[in-house]
């Protein structure tokens, strides 16, 4: 190799380090929001619902209003939902509401776990390749979600979701729910740092229109969630009655 | 004893939180008023969706035990319970909202146990929340 030749080698790996050294640069200036950590309501704590409520009323179809008016006729007597017989809220209501109790995010490149604590839900939030296929799906009340990032905001697509008319925001199986998480740019009066989430739920089979609402929450230095076991007391009352057809005590 | 009372989830008396009864609803109990119940535990269960509580009462009626329930575990710790506060045999003090058809019964808010020790929620269809929280700290 001729010293020219040798030169414009030079010159290229100096140049070629440069790029990749800027490359570096330019991907450690915008790291990704770690949203690890247990957060609970923002505002009045320990109260639910979503910060900013999608706008009522609803955009119902005819026969989705119609169902969601049965529903709501026939549980009017005794005010029973389903976080009453321990089932979880499933989506969008465990993000928005989850009786505000506080929930944990786990954060990992590849995947975001979310534990409410009401019920234990939990959401397995996929990213890349770490998603499962279409058909591999498992359809749910939280059904499944997958997610990239666009810049420091993280957005979730829900689908696989089952029909539920038992939601605040009921929906069909053919839903589907996009949540944007990013951090506020301040902390809050407090000092703590402030999740949002903007969801826009599309479902042509019960809406018109889409359907958005906005959930805040602040999070819990060195938070814990505590443990939600729900069915113990239906188990419990259960085993009473095995025990007095038996007519022996309870073990 | 002064207790530390924090404030912990509404929604739980608001027909649509899931600490709603596994049997019943919150919707049931008028939570615009808080009536004392003083009795004796007979049972006391702190569990979820709900705590289960029978006191043996003794007033004007007479001698019977009123099955009370109330908020689940978790808020019951974030009020300011703790395990062995309430015991079988214990004479303790329950303010509930009551039953909106009447009659025995209620939904338990807060608690003064057989030690005065205080636990209690602060709910915002509470008014005399404060009022009640302020007394049982002695303030």
């Amino acid at each position: 190799m001729n010293i020219a030749a040798l030169r414009g080698v030079i010159a290229g790996s100096v140049a070629a380090a440069a790029c990749l050294l800027l490359s570096a640069q330019g991907s450690a200036a915008t790291p990704r929001p770690d949203f690890t950590g247990v957060w609970t309501n923002a505002g009045a704590p320990g109260i639910g619902g979503a910060t900013r409520a999608a706008p009522t009323p609803l955009p119902f179809k005819p026969q989705a209003q119609a169902r969601v008016h049965a529903f709501e006729e026939l549980m009017k007597p005794t005010g029973d939902s389903p976080g009453g017989w321990c089932l979880g809220y499933g989506m969008p209501g465990s993000m928005l509401n989850s009786g505000g109790y506080p929930m944990e995010i786990i954060q990992r490149p590849d995947q975001l776990t979310i534990i409410y604590e009401a019920h234990g839900e939990t959401r397995h939030v996929y990213l890349g390749k770490r998603n499962a296929p279409q058909a591999d799906r498992v359809p749910g009340r939280n059904g499944y979600s997958s997610a990239h990032w666009e810049g420091d905001t993280l957005v979730v697509e829900t689908d696989n979701l089952v029909d539920q008319v038992d939601q605040r925001y009921a929906h069909s199986d053919q839903a589907t729910v996009v949540e944007r998480y990013h951090l506020e740019a301040k902390p809050d009066a407090q000092g703590r740092r402030v999740l949002v989430a903007d969801m826009v739920m599309t479902d042509p089979a019960f809406y018109t229109a889409p359907v958005s609402a906005q959930k805040k929450w602040a999070e819990v230095p060195n938070g814990r969630l505590l443990p939600y076991e729900c069915a113990e007391e239906v188990w419990t009352q259960h085993l009473e009655e095995m025990a007095k057809k038996a007519g022996v005590p309870v073990p | 004893m002064k207790r530390t009372v924090l404030i912990a989830c509404t929604t739980a008396l608001l027909g649509f939180a899931a600490v709603a009864s596994a049997h019943h609803s919150a919707v049931q109990f008028d939570f615009t008023k808080q009536v004392p119940i003083t009795g004796v535990v007979k049972q006391f269960r702190a569990i979820n969706p709900h705590m289960q509580l029978t006191l043996q009462v003794t007033d004007a009626k007479g001698t019977r035990d009123v099955e009370l329930e109330g908020h689940s575990t978790n808020n019951m710790y974030r009020s300011g319970y703790r395990k062995g506060m309430i015991n079988a045999g214990d004479t303790i003090t329950v303010n509930v909202a009551p039953p909106r058809v009447g009659g025995d019964g209620g939904y338990v808010v807060s608690a003064t146990t057989a030690k005065g020790e205080f636990f209690g929620m602060k709910s915002s269809r509470l008014a005399d929340a404060a009022k009640v929280q302020a007394t049982a700290e002695g303030r």
